[in-house]
């Protein structure tokens, strides 16, 4: 009896679930066959967990490459139509998106802005099908095939930044903390050996939790007691707002600086004017940086999205760029095939909010600016032009 | 003595003390009427907020205390009576309509203030020197006033008539109901004094941390812990739950690292659900 029951809610459950299946393809099909002249971009970005402070400038910026792109006549006359889809999640459910994404949605390019987790998983799951650019600031090393990135490289981060700690502010010693996960601990290891290369030595090295409720006070006090002369940090988000508040509340700004690898506009809004005294940062952008092709980009910025725009950072600005690039890439291969695309990288340029860059070996070189905070706001106080990505890629 | 020592022990006595602080207005909800409260961190994010509001209209630091009693009381009053008091007696129901507030208070945050990050001055900055080393001025005033805050729920809770009351409505709801308390009506109150010590601990703890909409959701889980192994309804359980859950934290952490810290936490927290589901110091 009991036995029958089971069969039975197990059948009607299958029915169910079957159905289900049906009901949630149809609309794919029917969507499909409607737009099968637009060209379809899957974009990754955080819409929810710790990264979603990002979520609303990431997405306006590349809705607005897509709306120049579009008016511009799209990409080989294809409209882009735009797939925003949550990485912000565990690097597994992202995973289950790009399948829905390239096998239901049937996208013609992956554009990911998320952390390296998540990359790597990604690229694990695309298999160089679809060609994906990838955007955010990283720890380097990516070179898998049909995969191109724009962000910025620890060649062209972490080297001039410590080196400049280092000859221009006498820091010889340094007290690495990040949170625990692929990029960070990857930094550290580039960060590491340029410390090294200017004699200088570290003092420890520690991470915390990756994601936890993490409080800081006594972290704060071993660095007090080990008395470096910097701090290198790779926190992410709140951590970063956290232990930068920590650290100042403990008065030990005055004395240790801090370099910060991931701070941009959002993470020292938090952190605020007290906060802030002593720390610096090295980005390939920041929302007050001269030149013309910056000016244009926020004018356009902010006529779209007028005062409620969402807080510009160099996150939401290589989304932007991550459209633009998918644009004159497929447009110079003529198309998505990936043994065109990895050709057509080599040499190809492309709009950024930043000006022109131009691709080879999977990367971009950039002008790069380190920058101290001045209460909410950064002081760009050196610009170092070309600086090569440093990537060694092997052309495919 | 060593100053790193030192330090590191004033960092388990703050850890304690804002843990406990932070727990009081949980330990109202659950521990004395029972409902799972998962939208405590939101009243503690919407204390936080009051403080943000606070400062950008340029008024006082101290006038973020009435602004968030006063909005996390009348929030508490209104979820008592339209949400929770249907619920009562069904722990499960009230798990899931808590959630679902919680959903709804940070969507609602969002709305109102984005997803960006806000950060509050600290009242005190600058540090104090203290058995040889400098503490924050600012944690050592939130140590004070967290241990204030305790003492006086406990005197108050020991020694009023509504204290007296809302025992007896918790003892035993149906005799105290035939005796002529108006044990509905304190059922408000005592939700609503929960939402109030939530929006207080937020005001205070907004100068120290990120002021954003997922705020809340770092403080659940700790919270919840210190009332598994503090036990529900005492002023001791609370005390016990923070010592132990809070006080583990900061010295495992201070002795290795903070992942260690955490790890023990979830050890802890399981070994009590598991060989002593009712706490240390639980109502009997």
């Amino acid at each position: 009896m009991a036995q029958q029951i089971l069969a039975t809610t197990r059948r009607d459950f299958l029915g169910g679930a079957m159905g289900g299946i049906a009901l949630g393809l149809a609309p794919g099909l029917i969507g499909s066959a409607q737009a099968a002249d637009d060209f379809k971009i899957g974009l990754f970005y955080a819409q929810s967990g710790p990264a979603s402070l990002f979520g609303p400038t990431q997405l306006a910026s590349a809705q607005l490459a897509v709306d120049e792109v579009n008016k511009a006549g799209g990409i080989m006359g294809r409209q882009i139509k735009l797939f925003p889809t949550d990485a912000g999640g565990p690097p597994a459910d992202t995973t289950k998106s790009a399948v829905r994404l390239l096998l239901e949605d049937k996208v013609d390019l992956l554009i990911g802005s998320h952390d390296s987790a998540t990359r790597e998983a990604l690229v694990a799951t695309i298999k160089s099908k679809v060609p994906y650019i990838y955007t955010p600031v990283y720890e380097g090393g990516e070179c898998s095939y049909n995969t191109y990135v724009i962000a910025d490289t620890p060649e062209q981060q972490i080297r001039p930044s410590v080196t400049w700690m280092m000859q221009e502010r006498k820091a010889r010693s340094f007290y690495l903390i990040g949170d625990d996960y692929v990029w960070p601990r990857k930094s550290n290891e580039h960060a590491k050996k340029y410390i090294a290369d200017n004699g200088g030595k570290i003092v420890n090295e520690e991470y915390v939790p990756f994601g936890a409720p993490n409080k800081f006070e006594e972290a704060v006090t071993r660095i007090k007691s080990a008395k470096p002369d910097a701090v290198l940090i790779t926190l992410v988000g709140a951590d970063n707002v956290n232990f930068n508040r920590t650290f100042a509340g403990f008065g030990l700004d005055k004395e240790i600086a801090r370099l910060s690898l991931l701070l941009e506009e959002n993470t020292l809004k938090g952190i605020g004017a007290d906060g802030s005294n002593n720390l610096f940062s090295c980005m390939s952008y920041y929302a007050n940086a001269p030149g013309e092709a910056n000016k244009k980009f926020k004018d356009a910025y902010f006529a779209k999205f007028g005062d409620k725009a969402p807080q510009l950072s160099i996150i939401g600005t290589d989304c932007y760029a991550g459209v633009n690039c998918a644009k004159a890439l497929v447009e110079k291969a003529q198309g998505t095939n990936a043994r065109a695309l990895m050709t057509a990288a080599n040499g190809l340029t492309f709009n950024s909010a930043a000006g022109p860059w131009t691709m080879y070996g999977q990367h971009v070189d950039k002008t790069m600016y380190i920058a101290g905070c001045k209460g909410t706001e950064f002081e760009i106080i050196k610009t170092i032009e070309h600086v090569k990505h440093g990537e060694a890629c092997k052309a495919a | 003595m060593d100053p790193l020592i030192v330090t590191q022990a004033l960092n388990v006595v703050y850890g304690v003390t804002t843990l406990a602080l932070l727990v009081l207005g949980l330990a109202v909800i659950f521990g004395l009427l029972g409902v799972l409260n998962i939208a405590h961190g939101e009243f503690i994010m919407t204390g936080a907020y009051c403080a943000y509001v606070t400062q950008a209209n340029g008024w006082p630091f101290l006038a973020a205390l009435p602004l968030a009693l006063i909005i996390c009381g009348a929030l508490g009053f209104v979820v008592e009576r339209g949400l929770i008091r249907p619920l009562y007696a069904r722990p499960f129901d009230t798990l899931v309509a808590t959630w679902g507030l919680s959903l709804l208070l940070r969507k609602l945050t969002e709305a109102i203030f984005g997803m960006g990050f806000y950060n509050v001055d600290v009242p005190l900055p600058g540090t104090v020197a203290l058995l040889g080393t400098d503490y924050p001025a600012y944690r050592l005033v939130l140590i004070a006033i967290s241990g204030a805050v305790l003492i006086g729920l406990f005197v108050w809770f020991r020694i009023s008539r509504t204290g007296t009351r809302i025992k007896a409505m918790v003892g035993n709801r149906e005799l105290a109901e035939a005796v002529g308390l108006p044990v509905r009506r304190l059922a408000t109150y005592t939700f609503v004094i929960g939402t109030c010590l939530a929006g207080l601990a937020g005001v205070l703890i907004a100068p120290l941390v990120p002021v954003q909409p997922f705020m809340g959701l770092d403080y659940v889980l700790k919270t919840f812990f210190v009332l598994v192994v503090g036990g529900l309804g005492t002023v001791m359980g609370v005390l016990s739950g923070a010592a132990v859950i809070g006080g583990l934290d900061s010295v495992v952490s201070a002795a290795i690292d903070a992942t260690y810290g955490y790890l023990t936490v979830l050890v802890v927290a399981i070994l009590f659900l598991w060989l002593k589901p009712r706490g240390l110091f639980a109502r009997s």
